[in-house]
């Protein structure tokens, strides 16, 4: 039998069926995690906020447009989710030292896959938040400025401006 | 030559740039342009390279729980809740001049008594509710003028709004303890 559409899903958790909102969770709960992750460099953090990221949208269900994807939309709220977490906290979290899986067998190539990945996941857990945000919706949520103007509900320019200086950070510590 | 500007060249990776056929023609003579084009290319490349990361536990379980205890309900329920209330309005105002009239022919008005009287009062009171109790026949429900409802169609919109409310907060109930 075919898997229920998650516009299916979210129809039945409509209605009140928990167990259909467990399912989308299910399918979703690692791109969410991942967003999660990259704005917060801390696995404890990032899955505290993923939790966070459905429930917020389990009570916005109804103003769900059944007509978009579910997981773009999830995705948004998660890096709004982060970024509202981190605004609000304002502290230093401690950074995770977990290093990615590389692809390749090889030890060293592995090594430097890690190492490079650590060193990538470190650049961007030390831009401001706001920078943080637009990074993720840009080059992982493949939004447009303007799209990413109205998700964070802010100028156009300062779209363009936050992500010129949170590129220009990245690049003076990846070099 | 004028050079192309970091928000420039931003913007033209971004694919947000208008004028994309000039800003091409430059950057085919400009080799200081190309170069910091091929830099910015770079940290893209970068930022695409990272892998995804693998959640350690399942998060549908805790989220469900989650869900259950937030006391969210579905569009259609909080519909039935509202409906009922409506309901409950309706009947009481529909049942107040009934219960006035009984309660004031029952009843004997209290001419502001002190504790003590009052207590001996309600006492009184109690005992004499009690005796009615026992000797309790059911009245006959006088019509309401206005909608013209029979006694028996009076009984039987109570008997229906009983149901219906019984009905509704069955259906309350198990979607809590779901």
């Amino acid at each position: 039998m075919d898997a229920p559409l998650d516009r299916d899903l979210i129809l039945r958790a409509r209605r009140g069926e928990t167990e259909a909102y467990g399912e989308l969770v299910a399918r979703h709960q690692n791109s969410v995690f991942n967003v999660c992750y990259r704005m917060l460099h801390e696995r404890g953090e990032a899955e505290d906020m993923t939790q966070e990221t459905f429930i917020r949208a389990h009570s916005r269900l109804d103003g769900f447009d059944l007509e978009r994807p579910f997981g773009p939309w999830i995705r948004r709220v998660a890096a709004n989710v982060c970024l509202n977490h981190l605004e609000s906290q304002k502290v230093t979290i401690e950074l995770d030292d977990e290093r990615d899986a590389g692809e390749s067998d090889r030890p060293e190539a592995v090594y430097e896959v890690r190492e490079r990945s650590e060193q990538i996941r470190r650049a961007l857990a030390s831009l401001p938040a706001h920078y943080r945000a637009v990074i993720e919706l840009r080059h992982y949520q493949e939004m447009s400025y303007d799209e990413i103007a109205t998700e964070l509900r802010i100028p156009l320019s300062d779209v363009k401006s936050n992500l010129f200086r949170a590129r220009k950070l990245l690049a003076e510590k990846l070099t | 030559m004028t050079h192309l500007s970091d928000e420039i060249l931003n913007e033209y990776l971004d694919d947000a740039f208008s004028d994309r056929i000039s800003a091409e023609k430059h950057l085919a003579e400009c080799a200081d342009c190309a170069a910091r084009l091929a830099a910015l290319q770079a940290l893209f490349t970068q930022l695409d390279s990272l892998p995804e990361m693998t959640l350690s536990r399942d998060l549908a379980a805790p989220v469900m729980r989650r869900v259950r205890g937030s006391g969210f309900l579905p569009r259609w329920l909080t519909l039935t809740m509202v409906l009922q209330a409506a309901l409950a309005l309706i009947v009481t105002m529909v049942a107040a001049p009934f219960v006035i009239e009984f309660a004031s022919a029952s009843m004997p008005a209290l001419e502001a008594p002190s504790l003590t009287e009052t207590i001996v009062e309600v006492q009184l009171q109690w005992m004499a509710w009690l005796d009615a109790l026992s000797q309790f026949e059911v009245p006959s429900v006088p019509t309401i003028p206005a909608a013209d409802i029979s006694s028996l169609s009076f009984l039987f919109v109570l008997a229906a709004v009983s149901i219906l409310w019984l009905v509704g907060n069955g259906l309350l109930l198990r979607n809590q303890n779901k």
